[in-house]
């Protein structure tokens, strides 16, 4: 019988985040399946209240809590020491969290204290007769893997955009606050500030429908033998203005801005996609002037439709990949996309 | 920012200096470690004092495991260095077991073929139920002996370097550096007093950038030079001191390859070799051997005498592979890799100055192919091991490496090898091609059986000696104003013309099935992982832009294993793209513009570069 | 600063990423199909952190710099070739398994109990440096657990910069979401930062700088540990490639104007 906790942090606001309510359907959706099993939920942060209320009608037996100011920055030693008295305290087999920056950090030295294991990128969990199995990826997105250990506790980190938003009703929780012991001094580390990306903050929209992917190609030499950088930074800027999108750029691209050769100026490793960046998750994708091959394609994985701009009918990028892809220049094409979406 | 002419360099003292890690390298690097490692003598260094001797080879490629070939080899001198050698121990390594030659039918009737070969495809086709006719080819039932490489092995090149390259790096006597370009040699003297070292951080003009780090000079008592046959060394030395009285360098070849899963209901079993003449045209030569685990090593030879300006090596490799005698093999297989590689077929007459002050040539660059036997690796790796024979000798009697000293430890070794006399055989056993190829054929046969007393043929000549023009090419089947035409859109539309005109030649279109048959680019990119590093100039140079803007036949476009070099706007000079080139150099020997100044050489210069092909498979 | 930093970077091997990747099931577990035969390189991620180490090193006097790798002791021998001329450092070589599917728990303690017996390393100066995550397991999960067995609580996960003040302290930048960064001070070593990309390009290759680190990478290949690092617990019940093939509709022979209000018409559906 698996004593599932739902284990997360609260936002500056006192709330929780899109990942961490997704990963509450999930872990509701797991107690649902696992006959005998028993749900908790446990929070931590500067204030709970909110959180707790908010999640109230999700069905667990009991809310736990840590609060206090000293929880309320994203810090490993206070976040673990929170994370690491409420598993003890919930007495948890199976703990389900969000793969917050903030989780990803803190939960892998939860697990070794409290002798238990950890799985990330987990995509989906289900009941394997009384215990459980899960759903991983290996490789960098390229392997997927369903495994069952037997280690407990055994802590699972769920990536983000794969389950429905928790919306059940709200109520009124009381959750039973924790004791903390935290170490001497917890607070060796102080959180200074938030920074956005060097990269113009606007071109990164992790919320948005559309990913726009931008390939080498806005760089090479185009048909008349000269490079169009100014050009395609213009187009790209407002593409990506006029439809809200996000942008990624290949693999071949962001190295290129770290070369310091012609670059598009805005394009930076965090805006990355594929093996060796991201798998960011939107609703739609539009790639213009990749080439690329399968580990880069990766890039795509989680992109639900896809359409691909390209010279090359047989590009890479586009061929059993893309649902359509536009066999044309991608500066004209995004020039009239542009008019178009403004007009 | 300096310029890089102008710049300090740092310098590293060695004693031995080998450039590029290949077969040839192996052997050396074999024959010498296990002698150092044997302690008896004992080598101190003379470049760093109260140090064991300082031995390192410098690789172009990333990894040491990306060389290309399909190797079905006797291998005499690989056995000699590992009498115990299991093949069992190198990844797809095996032994050779039933051997074929098979003579391909035009199933399509597209290929070029003289009104000989029509006449004796006619008779074969008439001859059909008397004679081992099946999916339009002929199983000939004699294999002749020179060609035949009983006990031998089938080897991938990459794995099987990797496999070297362990041991040598596990012996701790030697070091062996990949992603280490290697740009020239440092000419002294009258000799080689070492290398340099490519230069980092500059832009694909070759201009300094912030990151830019001068090649290091590399200072060597002994520089070995092994970097095959479009090695930036090899090719240096032979600009500057010439090829021996009569040798020539004219005769090349593309060789173009995929390593292929086999289909399950594949029947072939490990150790198969199959060669194949006649198709897709006539000169292009066909290989598939049948490695361990249900997998083959497959592709075509596109030579340097093919009559033809039409060189899109890929697309032939695909139509090679669609021959009904191949495709059974092949039909429902998946791709693993894909590479190309020049191969330096001149062989023994196109032999460079083995030795001078200072250095010493093994391998493909010093002429030890062998093209009547089809065979160069395990030449290349017995030159590696005579060199070190004598290397020891020298190093033992405290004898310094002059070219008097080297002539009498290493040259006289070779000169006394087999790789010497099989190599003489061979000497002109091709130079039939120049007149076709059935007398081709005729030639190479003679040259066999007579041990090189008797040929066919007269002396090689250069591209631009034989190879016609487009529209001469296709007079009489598409009109020249048709090639104008087809030029125009393909260069509009970015398309390669050589494929578009096999096209209108009457080649059908190739049904892509996402495994086998993929696009050029796939097979680049899912095949041959090909990829370069940021930070180094171009390497592949139009030297006399007017040249290029007057070039008719355009073969290096044309030619490109990687679609790298591409027409460019209009007329002028071609493109070219780093990260599309396998560095396989074929358009280095293709180019049909003479350089100024040196009728042998072309315009286009090809330096050393980084990345390149990254399967480890080939 | 009166004593340097001594920075300890935890990376190993992964098949070089431009490979094809396919499962196998071996004789314990998962592995990859020709596995030994594929192509290995420096983990991305950790590579990131041994150039940031290096150039830490070089800019902070009296410090030094130790490579940990855990990885079958052949293909490290070959990858070291690879890195050894890129930056300055001191070799701890461990010989196991250094594929995806071993257990991250299991290859955190091989390598903490094998970071506290290098000799002359003062865990009061301790940089421990990894990648955020390896391309392999690709789980994000070592480094902390690394930290946690050598009592290390102030942890920073996908860290792009990390700068040395001139009062002690550290200033360190941790992507979080939506492209941002988590901006924090540590008060000074012990600390573990496990790598995003970072702010530095690969290095050039250096062939004296490879001479001088293989003078000790040899002898540390040599006496390299075995280290049994398995997935005990663990039960795969399957691996596998996720199929993403698609029917492309190629558009090709329409106008720009015609795309591109085929585009615009799907952007806004």
């Amino acid at each position: 019988m698996e004593r599932i906790l739902y284990l997360t942090h609260t936002e500056a606001d006192g709330g929780l985040s899109k990942v961490a309510l997704e990963t509450l359907t999930s872990a509701v959706e797991l107690s649902r399946q696992l006959s005998g099993s028993t749900l908790r939920l446990a929070l931590w942060g500067g204030a709970i209240q909110t959180a707790a209320d908010a999640v109230a009608g999700c069905g667990a037996e009991e809310t736990l809590g840590v609060t206090g100011e000293e929880f309320a920055d994203s810090r490993y030693a206070s976040d673990a020491a929170a994370a690491e008295a409420l598993v003890r305290a919930a007495d948890a087999t199976f703990v389900i969290a969000p793969a917050s920056a903030r989780l990803a950090r803190t939960l892998p030295g939860v697990a070794l204290r409290v002798g238990g294991r950890i799985d990330s990128h987990v995509v989906g969990m289900g009941a394997a007769g009384e215990g459980v199995q899960i759903q991983r990826w290996y490789y960098r997105q390229r392997m997927l893997a369903t495994m069952t250990r037997s280690q407990r506790p055994w802590f699972v980190l769920v990536d983000p955009g794969l389950f429905e938003t928790w919306n059940g009703e709200a109520g009124s929780a009381t959750p039973r606050l924790v004791e903390v012991d935290l170490p001497t001094p917890y607070d060796r580390t102080r959180v200074v500030g938030i920074e956005a990306a060097k990269s113009q903050a606007q071109t990164i929209r992790p919320d948005a429908d559309l990913l726009f992917v931008a390939g080498a190609g806005w760089t090479k030499k185009q048909a008349d033998g000269q490079t169009h950088v100014k050009d395609a930074e213009e187009l790209i800027l407002g593409f990506l203005d006029s439809a809200q999108a996000s942008l990624g750029g290949s693999k071949s691209m962001v190295e290129q801005s770290a070369e310091g050769e012609d670059v598009l100026s805005f394009m930076s490793h965090l805006n990355q996609v594929g093996q060796t960046g991201s798998t960011p998750r939107h609703a739609k994708g539009l790639a213009t002037c990749c080439h690329g091959e399968e580990p880069h394609v990766v890039g795509w994985r989680f992109i639900h439709e896809r359409r691909a701009i390209n010279t090359d009918p047989n590009c890479g990028w586009a061929q059993s990949k893309a649902d359509v892809l536009y066999v044309a220049d991608a500066f004209a094409l995004t020039a009239k996309v542009n008019e178009l979406l403004r007009g | 920012m300096e310029n890089p002419a102008h710049v300090e360099r740092q310098v590293l003292p060695v004693d031995i200096a080998c450039v590029g890690f290949g077969p040839a390298t192996g052997g050396f690097l074999s024959t010498l470690s296990r002698a150092l490692a044997d302690g008896d003598p004992a080598f101190e260094s003379r470049a760093v004092p109260g140090m064991p001797l300082q031995v390192v080879c410098y690789e172009r490629a990333d990894d040491i495991s990306f060389g290309v070939s399909g190797v079905a080899t006797r291998a005499h001198g690989i056995r000699e260095s590992f009498p115990d050698l299991d093949p069992a121990q190198i990844p797809m390594a095996h032994p050779v077991g039933h051997e074929k030659l098979v003579y391909l039918l035009d199933p399509l009737g597209t290929s070029r073929r003289s009104a000989t070969l029509r006449g004796l495809d006619r008779t074969l086709r008439a001859l059909r139920r008397i004679l081992p006719l099946h999916d339009e080819a002929l199983e000939l039932p004699w294999i002749p002996g020179f060609m035949r490489k009983e006990n031998g092995l089938l080897l991938s090149l990459g794995q099987f370097n990797a496999w070297v390259g362990a041991q040598l790096m596990g012996s701790g006597q030697v070091q062996v550096w990949p992603g280490m370009p290697v740009s020239e040699p440092l000419l002294e003297e009258g000799g080689v007093a070492g290398v340099r070292l490519v230069d980092q951080g500059l832009d694909a003009a070759g201009k300094p950038e912030s990151g830019y780090m001068p090649g290091m000079d590399i200072r060597a008592a002994l520089t070995v030079i092994g970097d095959g046959p479009v090695g930036a060394v090899g090719q240096r030395l032979d600009e500057h001191f010439g090829l021996p009285e009569g040798n020539l360098q004219r005769d090349w070849a593309v060789g173009m390859k995929m390593v292929v899963d086999l289909p399950e209901a594949c029947v072939l079993p490990a150790g198969t070799v199959l060669h194949t003449i006649g198709y897709p045209e006539p000169e292009i030569f066909g290989f598939l051997y049948v490695y361990p685990n249900n997998t083959a090593s497959l592709g075509i030879f596109l030579p340097s005498w093919l009559h033809s300006p039409v060189r899109a090596s890929y697309r032939y490799l695909q139509h090679w592979m669609q021959h009904p005698y191949v495709w059974q093999h092949l039909d429902g297989g998946t791709m693993r890799s894909w590479g190309a590689k020049t191969l330096q077929e001149s062989g023994r007459r196109g032999e460079p100055h083995l030795v001078g002050d200072g250095y010493a040539r093994i391998g493909e660059g010093s002429g030890s192919t062998n093209v009547l036997t089809g065979s160069g690796v395990d030449e290349a790796w017995t030159t590696g091991t005579l060199l070190a024979e004598g290397v020891l000798e020298l190093l033992a009697q405290k004898r310094p490496f002059t070219r008097e000293n080297l002539e009498a430890a290493y040259v006289q070794r070779r000169r006394q090898s087999w790789v010497e006399k099989e190599g003489r055989v061979a000497e002109h056993a091709r130079d039939g091609f120049q007149l076709g190829f059935v007398r081709g054929l005729l030639g190479m046969g003679l040259a066999g059986l007579t041990r090189g007393r008797l040929h066919l043929g007269g002396r090689p000549r250069r591209a631009r000696e034989h190879v016609p023009t487009l529209a001469e090419y296709y007079r009489g089947r598409i009109p020249a104003a048709e090639i104008e035409s087809i030029r125009e859109t393909c260069a509009s539309s970015g398309t390669p013309l050589h494929e578009a005109l096999m096209e209108r030649a009457g080649w059908p279109p190739v049904r892509y099935d996402g495994k086998l048959l993929v696009s050029h680019q796939d097979a680049l990119l899912l095949g041959g992982k090909v990829q370069a590093p940021p930070g180094y100039a171009n390497h592949v140079i139009f030297l006399d832009p007017s040249l290029c803007e007057g070039c008719q036949q355009r073969l290096c476009v044309g030619v490109c294993s990687g679609q790298a070099i591409t027409p460019g706007d209009g007329c002028g000079v071609p493109q070219f793209d780093r990260e599309k080139c396998v560095h396989c150099g074929a358009c280095l020997w293709s180019c049909t513009q003479a350089r100024e100044g040196d009728p042998e050489r072309g315009n286009i210069a090809f330096r050393a570069g980084a990345g390149g092909l990254h399967s480890a498979e080939n | 600063m009166s004593q340097g930093f001594h920075l300890v970077v935890c990376g190993s091997i992964v098949p070089d990423p431009l490979q094809t990747l396919e499962p196998i099931q071996g004789a314990e577990g998962p592995a990859l199909k020709n596995e030994m035969m594929l192509p290995a390189v420096l983990d991305p991620w950790a590579g990131h952190a041994l150039y940031e180490a290096a150039h830490l090193a070089a800019a902070t006097p009296d410090s030094k710099v130790w490579l940990v790798s855990l990885g079958p002791r052949a293909k490290l021998q070959q990858l070291m070739m690879t890195i050894a001329p890129k930056a300055a450092f001191e070799l701890v070589a461990l010989d196991g398994p250094a594929g995806g599917f071993t257990e991250a728990w299991e290859t955190a303690e091989a390598l903490a109990e094998c970071i506290k017996t290098i000799p002359g390393l003062d865990r009061s100066r301790l940089l421990l440096f990894g990648g955020c995550a390896s391309a392999s397991r690709d789980a994000g999960v070592t480094m902390q657990m690394v930290g946690e067995r050598l009592e290390i609580s102030d942890q920073f996960l996908a860290v792009d910069e990390l700068t040395p003040q001139e009062n002690g302290t550290i200033r360190i930048l941790e992507r979080i979401e939506a492209g941002r960064y988590q901006v924090s001070e540590c008060a000074g070593p012990p600390l573990v930062a496990a790598w995003a990309t970072g702010r530095l390009p690969e290095p050039p290759n250096n062939a004296q700088l490879g001479m001088q680190n293989m003078r000790s990478i040899m002898p540390a290949l040599q006496k390299a540990q075995p280290a049994r690092v398995g997935a005990e617990g663990v039960e795969f019940l399957e691996v596998e490639v996720p199929k993403q093939r698609r029917n492309t509709r190629v558009v090709e022979d329409a106008s720009v104007d015609e795309m591109a209000r085929e585009i615009v018409e799907w952007i806004r559906k």
